[in-house]
């Protein structure tokens, strides 16, 4: 029964979480691993969160890792309001796990929206542990810190009780609002201080890597290091269960040991391996239903509708600039440390302890500041591989991911495939709404789940591949319903997760039907939204008027486009789009968005956001894309991946929104509404709608 | 082989002469500044001066810079002023940032062409900027930075 089934994934946390444990593929690394169960953060966990220190500062072991969304000072401001202390007395350490109670993963843009309060609790409390001891306004009596800075249960139960935090009250904020300077900024423009997993450099360390095979899938069959073993500082081969790992003295000295082995290899992907027709959503539907069906409207067969349109997406990458890098080292040969720039160190070490056969506790996973993550940083990879070197080899060992490794052997955003058939009343308003979409997984992927799990998640759906695709426009008969199709390639939560793809092709559809009545297109979409979403409608009527919408005229060479979207029925976003036709490539020239994520603690990071938002949605619009060939996937560098380069930004107005509503946020709203309001402003330009993304010059009509 | 690095003389070892700049800058100098991002010169993340011209370090060997003059993030304030080149006082006053692992290439690259000519037309910042990938989209801050840079060297402090 589907019950039951649920029952257990809910058991597993898996639900219960917000699903926290994610993505992969056939890494065969943790196939049976018994994940660690991660539900809300409670007010014990928080209490660990704050520490003294005996200089007198407030430092906070942050629970949440940076990525560059600015969490750090998001949350040293909130620690600062709350007690009083001068911002530059709280200070933040990168989550990890020797200091923190098992902590969700560092995803879903939740990390205000369901830390913060508690954090504000715990320094709202310590506040008042502080006020008992003497410290006022952050000065201590000279003898009461180095106590206090040694009580390991510092905030107790009762001044939890006690505590009022402020942090929402808006006439009392004193940095709550403010954008002061990010943490580390001064160390990421001079270099001048370690930062990230390759800024880490032990004594006698070495570094590893992995043999990839040349097609997704293949088994090793032979290695011949021959001639490595010629090589100054080749340190030798290591085999773990089917993997082949090497290691060196210098990097340059194992790109020469990697270059010179004979590889051999068998089976994997065939040269006509595709992920878009395995997504394929009509051959899906021509099976009859899809099998969730999250809104359950029925159409009789051969209804008609007044728009029926196929969409499709494809593969695309992360591509953090910082390739997944990890150090590991193992003293007394039990006892393991790695750090590594990850968003989930709870998982990571889950993985380490039971891959290497090591008690949790003798594993410690150091967060180092994430190079970009966009929900790719979730595993257990490098990490791995370098745990499996270090205690092969008796040194610490450093592995680093090659760029094609990033491309081949990293996870990607899965490719989908919609069908949207909508059907408008004479009145103008919604009457029939259907979407159908076919995905490859999201959250439900193979890499942490072992078959059994698998097995029982199929039943629910991946609510990855789900997000954003019920509609906030009100339809009188609404059918949404998908399949998550395992696919042979790994994919995974990429920012935004299904609601990237899943808003770009509503937007896309309503805009036609706007188009059809010869509707304006904002004023259709308030229309049809009908009152609900009153904040979505207030981003449009804000969006448009920053924009001057009603002076805005498309012509064939310069085309105005408008989407919306919320995003985890918590953040809301609507952006105009100006494209230009330039020497037959479309180029954006504008962008407007207005953007409410309720109370901001840092806006400035939060305009950050918005706009490595909009950015990311004018690559996932215009030009990022992967493929398959040859058994594996055939973009091998940003040569043949193209994202958004300087040129490719144009200048940007936001509004940021604060209607007075709790904070949520930032992190993957816009994108929802970007891609679909660029190519919608492309099909004013061309009179038809967009359907396949990215855009191309020679798209079918 | 030697040659000099942020201004001071520097030794590598006949051993790493054929090793790419980038390592031998991150492994043996111990220098945070240029990252790899890509290992073919492709997204800029390594970018150094060499002779105060942008190039990658991915690309060069050790040995390609014997007797040359390479500068990388670490050296580039350290200068005749001291503390922080305009580029990175902008960088800092836009709050460029986001994750950081880019700022290093985009530094270096808006460095060695306004160091070349602080007053360098919208093409000649698109042609350097162009070059160096940011993930995170800080674009728009890039520009802003580089619009308060060429301010701040027009005018000496």
């Amino acid at each position: 029964m589907p019950i039951s089934r649920r029952s257990i994934v809910k058991g597993l946390g898996w639900l219960g979480a917000g699903i926290v444990v994610t993505a992969g593929g056939a890494y065969g690394v943790s196939r049976h691993l018994a994940l660690p169960y991660r539900g809300a953060p409670t007010r014990a966990d928080a209490s660990a969160w704050l520490r003294l220190t005996p200089e007198g500062l407030i430092e906070i072991v942050m629970p949440r890792a940076e990525l560059g969304q600015g969490i750090t000072v998001s949350f040293r401001q909130l620690v600062a309001e709350e007690t009083g202390f001068p911002l530059d007395r709280v200070q933040a350490i990168q989550p990890r796990t020797d200091l923190l109670s098992p902590a969700r993963a560092t995803v879903g843009s939740d990390s205000v929206k369901d830390f913060a309060p508690l954090l504000a609790s715990a320094a709202a409390a310590l506040a008042i542990v502080l006020k008992h001891a003497g410290v006022v306004d952050g000065k201590a009596p000279p003898a009461g810190f180095a106590a206090l800075a040694t009580n390991p249960r510092l905030i107790d139960a009762a001044a939890f009780q006690e505590a009022k935090p402020v942090w929402l009250m808006r006439d009392h904020q004193r940095l709550i609002g403010k954008s002061p300077p990010t943490d580390g900024i001064h160390a990421v423009v001079t270099g001048t201080a370690p930062l990230y997993a390759d800024d880490v450099r032990l004594p006698g360390m070495a570094f590893g890597a992995v043999l990839r095979p040349t097609r997704l899938g293949a088994v090793l069959t032979s290695v011949d290091d021959t001639k490595a073993r010629t090589l100054p500082g080749y340190l030798g081969l290591h085999h773990d269960g089917g993997r082949a790992l090497i290691a060196a003295e210098s990097r340059g000295g194992l790109e020469a040991a990697l270059a010179s082995l004979i590889v051999r290899w068998s089976g994997g992907l065939p040269d006509d391996a595709d992920v878009l027709a395995a997504v394929d959503v009509d051959s899906g539907l021509s099976n009859g239903a899809l099998e969730h069906v999250p809104r359950n409207g029925r159409f009789a067969p051969g209804e008609a509708f007044d728009l029926d349109l196929r969409l499709d997406l494809p593969m695309v990458a992360h591509a953090c600039m910082e390739p997944r890098t990890a150090v590991a080292l193992f003293s007394e040969g039990r006892r393991l440390e790695v750090w590594t720039g990850t968003q989930d160190v709870t998982f990571v070490r889950a993985v380490l302890a039971q891959e290497l056969g090591l008690p949790r506790d003798h594993v410690t996973v150091i967060g180092c500041r994430v190079g970009g993550g966009f929900g790719g940083k979730t595993l257990c990879t490098a990490e791995l591989e370098a745990a499996l070197l270090a205690r092969a080899f008796g040194r610490p060992v450093k592995v680093q991911w090659t760029r094609l490794d990033e491309f081949r052997e990293a996870f990607h955003r899965p490719p989908s495939s919609h069908r949207i058939k909508a059907r408008l009343a004479a009145d103008g308003t919604l009457e029939a709404w259907h979407h159908a979409f076919r995905s490859g997984h999201v959250m439900f992927t193979s890499a942490a789940m072992g078959p059994a799990l698998q097995f029982a998640t199929s039943f629910v759906g991946d609510p990855g591949v789900l997000r954003g695709a019920i509609p906030p426009y009100a339809a009188a008969h609404l059918r949404v319903e998908f399949e998550d199709v395992r696919l042979p390639v790994h994919t995974g939560p990429c920012r935004g997760l299904g609601a990237g793809p899943n808003i770009w092709a509503i937007e896309t559809a309503v805009d036609q039907l706007a188009r059809l009545r010869k509707e304006d297109p904002i004023a259709f979409r308030e229309r049809i939204l009908a009152g609900r979403w009153p904040r979505l409608a207030r981003a449009l009527d804000r969006v448009a008027a920053v924009a001057d919408w009603r002076g805005l005229r498309s012509t064939e060479e310069r085309g105005y486009g408008v989407a919306c979207g919320v995003y985890k029925e918590m953040s809301y976003a609507a952006v105009i789009a100006e494209v230009t036709r330039e020497r037959g490539q479309m180029r954006v020239t504008k962008l407007w968005c207005a953007h409410d994520c309720g109370l901001m603690l840092n806006p400035g990071q939060v305009k950050a956001q918005v706009e490595g938002n909009l950015v990311w949605g004018i690559g996932m619009a215009l030009s990022e894309a992967l493929s398959l060939a040859n058994g594996n996937v055939a973009q091998t560098s940003f040569a043949d991946y193209a994202v958004p380069r300087f040129s490719d930004v144009p200048e940007m107005i936001i509004e940021l929104i604060d209607g007075g509503d709790a904070p949520t946020g930032a992190g993957e709203t816009a994108i929802v509404a970007a891609a679909p309001a660029i190519t919608n402003a492309i099909a004013t330009m061309t009179g038809r709608p967009v359907l396949q993304l990215p855009w191309r010059a020679d798209e079918p009509a | 082989m030697r040659f000099e690095l942020n201004g001071k003389a520097a030794k590598v070892p006949a051993t790493l002469a054929g090793d790419r700049l980038l390592w031998v800058l991150r492994d043996h100098f111990l220098l945070n500044g240029p990252k790899y991002g890509c290992g073919v010169g492709v997204c800029g993340a390594c970018t150094v001066h060499v002779d105060g011209l942008a190039e990658r370090a991915c690309l060069l060997t050790a040995a390609d810079v014997a007797g040359r003059s390479v500068m990388t993030l670490e050296g580039l304030g350290s200068g005749p002023g001291g503390g922080l080149h305009p580029v990175q006082q902008a960088w800092i006053e836009a709050a460029v940032p986001q994750c950081g692992y880019c700022q290093n290439g985009q530094i270096m690259a808006a460095a060695a062409l306004l160091n070349a000519n602080a007053s360098a037309p919208a093409a000649e910042i698109t042609a350097a900027m162009d070059g160096v990938i940011c993930r995170c989209g800080t674009q728009p801050r890039i520009a802003a930075a580089i619009s308060l840079a060429q301010q701040m060297l027009r005018k000496p402090a």
